[in-house]
């Protein structure tokens, strides 16, 4: 009996691992098929939660739909695009690093993309160096990522502090000469204070203080108290996110919008949308706006298209992102090779393709320090949208990247490719 | 300048009642229960999204009476669920678990209302200045200072003359003496968390109408607070209030010199206190475990 079942297992055995062999045979080709039709994998190292995560979901989308287009035209090199996305958190810089090290070491992604933070960007940016992965920065507004700190590998989407302040010192200056800036006293908030001091003196403007105040500040009183005092023509406030909601809603409750000027840069519909009606008002900039005064292609079909997969309009955010995962594939295909050498270099110079673009001109990445050359939008904060819940900004002025642009001499930016 | 600092410190006043607010109640459930309620900021932010949900049916006014207390009876839930069970063991196990509920709250109320700011509208009148020349006595401000000033009120009236305040009081002397005298101190323990929890609650709604309702807005909040009770000093509340008043008056007055550091200087003040009168300004020696 025992030798019979010793020989029964014997015999299955064997055949089990001839059907195995067999199977192994067969089923080789596929194997290797299925290795050359592996995704391009793009790890997203974005904030999910604190105060960036909605800023951060929103670039998200953008990259969620841009790999769905891509997808559906074939891929990257003939390759299906996989976006594996960590949480990167809105402040702790050693989580945003340790997820890029995790996104690049064990996941083994292409790209690297992050980080609506500047200070994580930063540090992202050297991630990628060091591991030469191509990465871009969405939506990290600091200047010195594509100036003193820059990197080959580093591409960025969002605007620097001096290209805000270019773009928007004549403005101001237009509406008052003495200018009284409050900003966040971290890398964003000093790259734009520090933009628009210098822009603005060239334009025949004074700055008669500036204050940095604590991200994350509640209380605004005391700001805007000392603010008020100097007696500016223009209040400007460049707070972002939850700062910029807090700071705005209590200057508009002290009545500040009603004896000057409120004005600022950098604004964002995420943030006018957090603001009661009688708070939105002023003068700012838009990096991308969805309601653009003169019909651009492409621009109803992605605001379409966002629509559709989140049910609300897309804002700059959601632009970064997109345009973001498309410049990858883009770079990819044109450069036919995946090695970062060779995408970054096709990176440089790239002109993104109207339905891309999403704006009037066409932006391109300048090849000496990685930044996009985009068009901003100027305009005005409006209480209403007049045919649209989510209208809530009105394009007076559309000012093309170039007019802008400091000369990279300027940036202090220097690109070193590995030999 | 004079009038920058005068405006400052009357300003620093108004801010420091309001983090006296907050602290009051994460002062009562520290002094009775022995727990560090780091949960306090969310269920601050739950109150506020409370208000905002109900605003368009009962409006402002509705809001401000009723999101308090319904945070209130969420928070007796809480205690009777979980924090009760770690009463008489060491105070890092309470603090662990309402640490990770704080997470809980931040992203429940991000799942249930979005992670962007939502806008709270506060009514028109009270949303402008009273006058031109003090501009920052806004209608909303002097009626934030008005609505501290009766829950501090009816909170001291509530401790001291009626028996659940006394009983309150007793116990954070001596609890086990009032448990021996036939109080039920699981349920009077109980009330406090929820009176402490309604405290949080009301100064949701106040701060909603002066900053973005997002899920994060206690965050900012509730580290002030736990200044303002180090300050005056652990144990005693008419301490914490006035710890929430000093420390709203020197990040005010910082704020004119050196914008930078007006959130450093609340801790600054707070190592001072530590160094020179641990037990905070109006704290009794030896009165804390």
């Amino acid at each position: 009996m025992i030798q019979l079942q010793k020989s029964t297992i014997h015999r299955r055995t064997i055949l089990k691992a001839g059907v195995a062999a067999g199977a192994l045979q067969i089923a080789a080709p596929y194997i290797v098929k299925a290795q050359g039709e592996q995704p391009i994998k793009i790890g997203v190292d974005n904030p999910l939660t604190g105060i960036y995560t909605a800023l951060g979901k929103n670039e998200n989308a953008g990259m969620a739909l841009a790999a769905e287009q891509i997808n559906a035209k074939g891929g990257i090199l003939g390759r299906k695009v996989e976006l594996l996305i960590e949480d990167s958190t809105s402040d702790k810089t050693d989580v945003a690093v340790q997820k890029a090290r995790k996104l690049i070491q064990s996941d083994k992604v292409d790209f690297l993309i992050g980080n609506v933070n500047s200070s994580q960007a930063i540090a992202i940016s050297q991630v990628a160096a060091e591991l030469k992965v191509p990465h871009i920065d969405p939506g990290g507004h600091a200047d010195v990522i594509t100036g003193s700190s820059c990197q080959w590998t580093t591409f960025r989407v969002c605007n620097t502090g001096a290209m805000q302040g270019n773009a928007m010192a004549k403005p101001l200056v237009n509406i008052g000469k003495k200018i009284y800036i409050i900003a966040q006293d971290y890398a964003f908030g000093h790259s734009l204070a520090d933009g628009l001091s210098k822009a603005a003196k060239e334009a025949g403007g004074t700055i008669v203080g500036t204050d940095f105040f604590p991200l994350g500040t509640t209380d605004y009183s005391a700001t805007l108290i000392k603010a008020r005092g100097a007696n500016p023509d223009i209040l400007v406030d460049l707070a972002a996110g939850d700062d910029g909601i807090n700071s705005l809603k209590q200057a508009v409750q002290f009545g500040i919008d009603k004896q000057l000027h409120l004005a600022g840069m950098q604004q964002e519909l995420e943030v006018l949308e957090g603001l009661p009606p009688e708070a939105r008002v002023g003068t700012w900039l838009f990096e991308w706006y969805w309601n653009q005064p003169k019909d651009v292609p492409g621009v109803a079909d992605f605001v379409a298209a966002i629509r559709k997969s989140t049910g609300k309009v897309p804002t700059a955010r959601t632009w970064f992102g997109f345009a973001a995962i498309h410049s990858f594939a883009l770079a990819a295909n044109q450069a036919k090779a995946l090695d970062a050498v060779k995408v970054c270099h096709a990176l440089e110079g790239l002109k993104l393709p109207p339905e891309v673009a999403c704006q009037p001109g066409q932006p391109f990445y300048r090849a000496e320090d990685h930044q996009l050359v985009p068009a901003v939008f100027v305009g005005h904060a409006q209480a209403k949208g007049t045919s649209d819940p989510e209208d809530l900004f009105v394009v007076d002025q559309v000012v093309q990247g170039p007019s802008f642009i400091p000369p990279v001499s300027e940036t202090g930016c220097k690109l070193n490719y590995p030999s | 300048m004079t009038q920058v600092i005068l405006f400052n410190v009357l300003n620093g006043l108004i801010v420091g009642a309001f983090y006296a607010l907050m602290a009051l109640g994460l002062s009562l459930i520290l002094n009775l229960s022995g727990v560090i309620n780091f949960a306090h900021g969310g269920f601050l932010a739950l109150g506020a999204y409370l208000a905002y949900s109900m605003a368009p049916y009962i409006g402002f006014w509705g809001g401000l009476v009723f999101a308090p207390f319904v945070t209130a009876a969420l928070g007796i839930i809480v205690e009777h669920v979980l924090i009760r069970r770690l009463y008489g063991r060491d105070p890092l196990y309470s603090l662990l678990l309402t640490f990770g509920l704080a997470y809980i709250f931040q992203d429940g109320l991000r799942y249930t209302w979005g992670a962007q700011s939502v806008p709270y509208q506060i009514p028109g009148w009270l949303a402008s200045p009273l006058s031109a020349s003090l501009f920052f006595l806004t209608g909303y401000r002097v009626f934030m200072v008005i609505i501290v000033a009766l829950a501090v009120a009816a909170l001291f009236l509530i401790l001291g003359y009626t028996r659940l305040g006394i009983r309150i009081r007793a116990g954070t002397l001596d609890l086990d003496t009032v448990s021996v005298l036939g109080v039920n101190v699981r349920v009077l323990r109980n009330l406090n968390f929820g009176l402490g929890i309604y405290l949080a609650g009301l100064a949701g709604v106040l701060a909603a109408g002066l900053l973005g309702l997002s899920p994060t807005i206690g965050d900012q909040l509730i580290m002030p607070s736990f200044v303002a009770i180090i300050v005056g000093g652990l144990g005693s509340l008419p301490g914490t209030l006035a710890g929430g008043l000093l420390i709203g008056v020197a990040a005010g007055l910082t704020a004119v010199f050196f914008p930078a550091a007006q959130e450093a200087v609340i801790y600054v003040m707070m190592a001072l206190v530590l160094l020179i009168r641990p037990n905070g300004l109006f704290g009794d020696a030896g009165r804390v475990q």
